[in-house]
């Protein structure tokens, strides 16, 4: 079976070849049969019409059939379900009942068992007649509604005018090929390049037409090197030759940013927002190669007029329709709904949110000892030292160069012993060599990925020949996991962590998925290997929906432009938005070398990248921090020092994506839903609710325009200076830092404390920064567990709100009663942003003593600001964070 | 468990909380507050002590003497805070008696990690740091002792190359005036010769002329014509020197195969001209006794410049020196060997009318001349090539003799501060020298050595050549107007090709010396020895070697790959670097940069890559053991020894 299933077509890298991105290696829609059929369907051409509308098993179920039966096509079944929370889900498969030749693919184990919980089970429907249309409810504010002729699906709000939200098959476009029996003389190979495809079922492509309503903009969709905001692809003022956003994972060998095709990720999930500040969100789950048109405005003759509404055609070249509609209507809401449907981003361990010092290749253990030996020299933190590839004995994965890496145990000892832990690479791809211990039993096992004649698949990567092992299979993935024990992966030991490159093989159908399983293989092996007791950190390059339950990613192999610095920020808040917070771009850019200003902003604008590594190209000159003379050296210590300061802000945001599903890093329109001057920004980003950053992407600069939105003021993080919202604001950019801010009416929690790793930070105190709006009020939390173990789960953590309202500071627990996790870290220095002066003491309760108060100037980090805003700092309160206490400002 | 365990900032909430007082209690002994001036050096002591306010070095603030050490940061600087972790610009001073004192980053202080020998840095709790300064001191001043040896000896090793350096130089110098003297004396007679031949070959060009027309009309009597027997002598010659092709530099990987080969024919040649060459016969007294001749000086027996010279010379033997001979033309001996056959025929057939003296040179010239219509070659950048061969030629080892009589354990840097770093590292590495599996030596490198032996053995070479000249000259002058006498029309030609190639030669030598003499070789011209020398390291499958003010390369089997060309000293002197090397796919060109540092022996180790074709190593050399450095480690040792009287330690 699954040799059927798998017809490998790409393999393992582009990278093999010198040449950098070429489009015309790259297949167009032109050249894509699916693609160019759907693509010249006229509006209307559906057919279709809903009959026979029950009520089955909690659905609502009707058949789809042509107006006119002159087709002789079966009948494709529709479902509707509604879950709990605004999420509607829309089915449409073929009748299983009328034996057709082949079941389609639907993706196993992304949905996540807990939506089941939340389904509302239908009872009944009502019936509209004009037109003749059958309605759900879906919550309080929505209901679903299916409209007969042609038929169509959409939600819309239950008050008011019953706006709708978002629809599929409004414009006429669904198209459903219908598997079929192979006649003599039928042609349904397809050539690209050098590439065939058999297609044993001939053509089974999907597409259909989906609307946002009341939406300025769309989003989402990654991975592509594109802006936040996504650019009409077809239509009026659109260029004909435009292709496309394309969802295919693909290793693609010096990306270019601002083109549509894709990454080495596909996640078919796209977010509307609009000027009334609502969002609303739609997802497709289909792992086969996908296509999406985001239409112009007047693409036909039906749309404009003012509507604010967003046409987009889905275009897939397999699968069934089983899509999601999530009705909002806050943009936080819909990325709450969408992890709803497959799942938050997991808890990562604390060490994984500091800094990654990765380069391929850290040569051997001496250049291990060295580079790790100079970060302490230079006082600057890390902790992970990552290994490339050349670590192995012939990229032959769990092992060890016995050469270069002959005491690998020992070599992991000496970085715990300092709190570091490391990343060693795994790939998919298994080199075939009889007397590779893991060739032999994958062989023997018939664990491979199966060629068309059903032999084990042969392809070509870093190894040579080499084979890829059949992650669909949950054995399979059951016994790559268990290759992770310190049994089976000699030579590591429970430092030691693992990354996967190369995981997005091109495999037809489930291509898009492979890498997702194959990460979640290795994720799960890393908790068998920890009993349960250690959460797994793993990084991958390839991504799909549910990739965020199973580690972090980046966005693979970009270059030292600064257009690359540029173009990161939009790829990362298109991967928050869309599930996947704990993600990062390469620091400085894997290819080419780059300059020690950009290097610099890119430390500076990467600091607050969700995941923080610096990784190199091996043909690329060593760029460790303090290659660049003392002041760079500096700076690039002070940009690091600033995430490590940060860092109980971070855990705090990772622990909120956690549990909710809104992203560490947030576009300003999520915080700022209602300011449209927002809502296509993607220079400048927020971290979490209170943190607003604008990057430098330019060479040279020393100044920067930096909208700052809402109404309340922001004060920047260096000095505490003063600036009012709405507004943008000219302000200097020098060379110490990029333009960075905290929001008015927030608390974030800090340690100042320098250290070797966030290990070593563990009884640090805390610092309290709160920036009062003008209401003299804050508020905002502090999540702490053990960093490490799984046991938050059964509540050892706590979870703070620091709520200032009345000149008194109040620490509430925020967790569950049963929550238990005590520490006895203090916050030892509180600091008042936009508090008048005057006030000398304030009073401590229930320890009924007094603190001292002081006027001084604003400080982070080592570099000394030169002009210090005087701030208000709360002296040495000696309060506990896991307890509740007042702080009264006499 | 670390959530537990508590960090010294619970001490000073002793004031505030009942609970925390409870909790303080326990750990009290471990206190900063046992000691208030923590983390402050002794220098610095004064700074805290004098009053009761003290002011933050950097002069934004001013702080109590509560407030020192109370791990709460009041100075950006760190002033307030040498003892505690509380500052991020702090440092922590700490005495680590029985060793060295040693300053942390704050960023140290209570981390759990043991920093200090003393472990006065973990006074938290975290972790019990036991007081290793003794031990680790002895190891120290163990290893400081050794290195101060090394320098001692490599001090002595430096003052004798620096010596050594001058006398070279003085001769380089002296050579040099003395070739372009007789450069400028060569060239007059040259164009002497070349102006008589002109006429000679008018003459002869007319007498062929006449010949022919004679020849025609005998022709046309007779039926046929024989080619001459000249003619086909030329061709054979023609064919031999074809074998001699490949003597302007190509590959030779099989030579010493062909050597072997070749053997019996070798020793014949060697013999006859090491006769000439290496001992004067008895008929010329003068070369031994009177160092007339620079040039024989400074080809001959240049210590300074090719130390390979002076070891043969020190133990003669006519092998090395002829195969130093052919290296620098980079032949093989086979050629050689033919080529000889050759002169034999040659000498043979001349030898009744030359002495013996005569004709030993006209064979060395003949063998050497052969390659004076590539005279740029001798001064061109030097050819790999060279020493390839140079390395197959089974002679005796190159190495000098006094290295041998060292050591070399002499050591300045730790693995730590090795070839990546970028600066003098300190002196304070407590630990051993690592010794390397790689194998170093250094090899003469024959690069810009022109033979010039023909003229060397006797001091009065120029004169003898001149008196020849001149009586040719006069020979030829009487027979201007007779046809020409076949003999000394050869005579003339001869003459003047043997002349001309010396004299290319002579200008090659002039520019490769002009060229070496303005090298950098130092402040004291400690390097002057590094001219024409490599040094090689053998690191798995590759050796690197490194050719002073040459080049450098990594060879694996055959293949060849040029690191770079030598390019310049840097940061006084502590580096070497070697810069436009081979292309890298994708990459720069390849260069290398050697790390200098105190050794009692030239040898290259440490070998390596750190970046794509950037490469890094190290050298020891006694160049490098400088009479400061010496006296600062003396100094720190002094200072080392005296700290461990006061503070003796209780476990000992």
């Amino acid at each position: 079976m699954r040799s059927l299933l798998f017809t490998l077509s790409l393999l393992c890298f582009a990278s093999q070849t010198s040449l950098s991105w070429k489009k015309e290696e790259f297949r167009s829609c032109d050249q894509t049969p699916f693609c160019k059929r759907a693509r010249s369907r006229s509006p209307g051409a559906c057919s279709l019409i809903a009959t026979d509308v029950t009520i089955a098993d909690g659905d609502l179920v009707a058949k789809l059939t042509p107006k006119d039966n002159d087709d002789q096509i079966n009948p494709l079944v529709l479902s509707l379900s509604v879950y709990g929370d605004g999420i509607v889900r829309l089915r449409i498969d073929e009748d299983h009942s009328l034996n057709p030749p082949k079941k389609r693919f639907r993706v196993p184990d992304v949905v996540v068992p807990e939506l089941e919980e939340k389904k509302i089970r239908l009872e009944k429907f009502a019936t509209e007649n004009d037109p003749p249309s059958s309605v759900v409810y879906v919550s309080d504010g929505y209901e679903a509604v299916v409209r007969h002729e042609p038929f169509e699906v959409y939600v819309r709000e239950r008050s008011g005018d019953r706006r709708r939200v978002v629809s599929l098959n409004s414009r006429g476009l669904f198209d459903f090929e219908q598997l079929g029996k192979k006649g003599e003389g039928d042609d349904w190979e397809e050539k690209f390049r050098t590439h065939t495809d058999s297609r044993p079922f001939g053509s089974q492509s999907i597409s259909f037409d989906v609307s946002f309503y009341e939406s300025s903009f769309v989003y989402g969709i990654p991975e592509h090197a594109t802006s936040f905001a996504l650019k009409p692809t077809k239509g009026p003022g659109v260029e004909e030759s435009t292709e496309p956003y394309r969802l295919f994972n693909l290793d693609v060998f010096e990306y270019e940013h601002e083109s549509p095709f894709g990454l080495y990720g596909s996640i078919p999930f796209m977010v509307s927002h609009g000027g009334t500040g609502k969002s609303s969100g739609f997802f497709w789950l289909n792992a086969a190669e996908m296509q999406i048109d985001v239409l112009a405005e007047g693409w036909d003759a039906e749309s404009g007029g003012g509507e604010s509404r967003i046409d987009t055609l889905w275009m897939s070249e397999a699968g069934i329709v089983d899509t999601f509609f999530f009705a909002g209507p806050e943009p936080k809401d819909v990325v709450r709904q969408y992890a709803s449907v497959t799942g938050t981003s997991a808890m990562p361990q604390l060490f994984a949110t500091g800094y990654h010092q990765c380069r391929w290749n850290y040569k051997d253990e001496e250049d291990v000892a060295q580079v790790d030996s100079k970060f302490d020299e230079h006082d600057i933190p890390y902790d992970v030292l990552w290994l490339d590839i050349e670590h192995t004995d012939g990229k032959r994965y769990f092992t060890w160069d016995s050469a270069l890496f002959p005491n690998p145990e020992e070599m992991q000892k000496k970085l715990d012993a300092k709190g570091r832990r490391m990343v060693t690479i795994v790939d998919p791809h298994i080199k075939r060599d009889d007397s590779y211990f893991l060739h032999k039993e994958a062989t023997e096992m018939g664990y491979y990925v199966k060629d068309s004649s059903g032999k084990d698949f042969d392809g070509w990567c870093w190894p040579g020949s080499s084979s890829y092992i059949d992650m669909l299979s949950p054995e399979i993935r059951e016994w790559w996991g268990g290759r992770f024990s310190y049994k089976n992966y000699v030579g590591s030991t429970p430092s030691l962590y693992i990354w996967n490159d190369m995981n997005e093989p091109s495999v037809f159908n489930v291509h898009n998925a492979y890498g997702y399983y194959f990460h979640m293989a290795t994720s799960d092996g890393l908790v068998m290997r920890g009993e349960g007791k250690d959460r797994p950190f793993v990084l991958s390059r390839a991504i799909f929906p549910g990739t965020q339950r199973y580690g972090a990613i980046w966005t693979g192999d970009n270059t030292a432009e600064w257009e690359h610095l540029r173009v990161s920020i939009p790829m990362l808040l298109t991967l928050g938005l869309t599930g996947i917070t704990f993600s990062g771009a390469d620091i400085g850019g894997f290819f080419g070398n780059p300059e020690p200003e950009l290097l610099v902003r890119w430390y500076q604008v990467g600091a607050y990248y969700p995941f923080f590594r610096g990784h190199a190209h091996h043909d690329t000159k060593r760029r460790e921090p303090w290659l660049f003379g003392e002041r760079n050296t500096e700076l690039m210590r002070d940009a690091i020092h600033t995430r490590y300061t940060l860092l109980p802000y971070f855990y705090t945001l990772f622990r909120e994506a956690n549990v909710t599903g809104v992203p560490v890093l947030r576009p300003l329109w999520m915080e700022f839903p209602q300011d449209e001057a927002t809502f296509s920004n993607d220079e400048a980003f927020m971290v979490g609710n209170g943190l607003l950053v604008q990057g430098v992407y330019t060479k040279g600069t020393t100044h920067a325009s930096v909208y700052l939105p809402g109404k309340e003021s922001w004060y920047d993080l260096r000095n505490g200076k003063t600036y009012v919202g709405g507004k943008t604001h000219k302000m200097d950019a020098p060379e110490e830092s990029i333009p960075a801010f905290q929001r008015a009416g927030t608390v974030i929690p800090r340690k100042d404390r320098f250290r070797r790793s966030s290990f070593q930070m563990d009884n640090d105190p805390y610092t309290l920064v709160i920036a009062l709006n003008s209401s003299q009020e804050a508020d905002g939390e502090l999540y702490i567990d053990d960093g490490k173990s799984f046991e938050f789960k059964r509540g050892a953590y706590i979870h703070r709100r620091f709520v200032f309202s009345n000149g008194v500071l109040t620490s509430k627990n925020i967790a569950p009663p049963e929550a238990s996790l005590s520490s006895q870290c203090l916050i030892d220095r509180i600091i008042l942003l936009g508090h008048s002066s005057g006030p000398n003491s304030a009073l401590v309760e229930p320890l009924n003593q007094k603190a001292e108060i002081e006027m001084g100037p604003l400080r982070m980090g080592g570099l000394v600001a030169s002009s210090g805003t005087n701030v208000l700092t709360i002296r040495k309160p000696g309060v506990r964070v896991d307890q509740d206490w007042t702080i009264k400002i006499l | 468990m670390r959530v537990v365990a508590l960090s010294s900032s619970v001490s000073f909430c002793l004031l505030l909380s009942l609970l925390l007082l409870l909790a303080s209690a326990i750990r009290s002994s471990s206190s900063p507050l046992n000691d208030p001036f923590l983390g402050i050096s002794p220098q610095d002591e004064k700074y805290y002590k004098s009053s009761s306010e003290i002011k933050c070095k950097d002069g934004s603030k001013r702080f109590t003497k509560a407030q020192l050490n109370d791990d709460f940061c009041d100075c950006a600087d760190g002033t307030d805070e040498p003892g505690t972790s509380a500052c991020p610009n702090g440092k922590f001073y700490c005495r680590n008696a029985g060793h060295s004192p040693l300053v942390l980053f704050s960023s140290r202080v209570n981390d759990g990690i043991c920093d200090c020998c003393d472990g006065s840095d973990e006074y938290g709790g975290n972790v019990t740091c036991p007081n290793t300064c003794w031990e680790a001191g002895k190891a120290a001043r163990e290893s400081l002792k050794k290195k101060i040896e090394t320098y001692r000896q490599g001090l002595v090793v430096r003052r004798k190359e620096i010596e050594q350096a001058k006398v070279g130089l003085e001769k380089d110098a002296a050579e040099l005036k003395k070739l372009k003297s007789e450069e400028k004396i060569l060239k007059g007679l040259v164009q002497q010769l070349k102006e008589r031949k002109e006429e000679i070959e008018k003459v002869e060009e007319k007498e062929r002329l006449q010949k022919e027309k004679e020849e025609k009309e005998r022709k046309d009597a007779e039926l046929a014509a024989h080619p001459g027997k000249g003619d086909g002598e030329e061709k054979k010659t023609d064919d031999n020197e074809k074998v001699d092709g490949g003597t302007d530099g190509a590959e030779m990987p099989g030579a010493s195969q062909d050597q072997d080969d070749d053997y019996p024919d070798e020793d014949t040649h060697h013999d006859e001209i090491g006769n000439y060459k290496d001992f004067p016969t008895d008929e010329e007294p003068a070369a031994e006794a009177g160092p007339t001749s620079i040039l024989e000086e400074a080809t001959h027996t240049n210590p300074a410049d090719e130390p390979v010279v002076e070891t043969k010379q020190e133990s003669p033997s006519s092998e090395d020196s002829i195969t130093d001979g052919s290296q620098n033309d980079g032949r093989t001996k086979k050629e050689e060997s033919d080529e000889v056959k050759k002169v034999d025929d040659l000498v043979s057939e001349k030898k009744e009318e030359l002495s013996k003296e005569e004709l030993g040179r006209l064979v060395a010239s003949r063998w050497t001349g052969e390659k004076s219509d590539k005279p740029a070659e001798a001064d061109d950048t030097p050819k790999a090539d060279d020493q390839e061969n140079h390395e197959h030629t089974p002679i005796t080892p190159h190495e000098v003799d006094e290295d041998d009589g060292f050591v070399s354990d002499a050591d300045e840097d730790t693995a730590d501060e090795g070839k990546y770093s970028d600066h003098e590292p300190e002196d304070d590495s407590y630990e051993e020298e690592h010794r390397h599996d790689s194998t170093s030596s250094y090899k003469s490198d024959a690069e810009d050595d022109l033979d010039l032996s023909e003229t060397t053995s006797n001091p009065t070479w120029l004169e003898k050549i001149q008196k020849t000249v001149k009586s040719i000259l006069q020979a030829v002058n009487l027979i201007q107007t007779t046809p020409v006498d076949k003999s000394e029309a050869d005579r003339v030609r001869k003459e003047y090709d043997e002349s001309s190639s010396k004299l290319n030669k002579i200008q090659s030598r002039v520019s490769s010396l002009e060229k070496k003499l303005k090298q950098d070789f130092g402040p004291g011209k400690e390097f002057y020895s590094f001219h024409g020398r490599c040094f090689e390291s053998k690191q798995g499958k590759y050796t690197y070697k490194v050719c002073g003010y040459k080049e450098a390369t990594q060879e694996e089997g055959y293949s060849k790959t040029r690191l770079g060309e030598w390019e310049k000293f840097e940061n006084s002197y502590q580096f070497m670097t070697y810069t436009n090397g081979d292309k890298c796919w994708n990459g720069p060109d390849r260069s290398l940069k050697i790390k200098l540092r105190c050794g009692l022996k030239n040898e290259l180790m440490d070998v390596d890559e750190p970046s794509r074709c950037e490469y890094a190593a190290v050298l020891s050399t006694p160049a490098r053991c400088l009479e400061d450095k010496l006296k600062e480690l003396e100094q720190k040792l002094e200072k080392m020894m005296s700290q461990d009287q006061p503070h003796s330690h209780d476990e000992l």
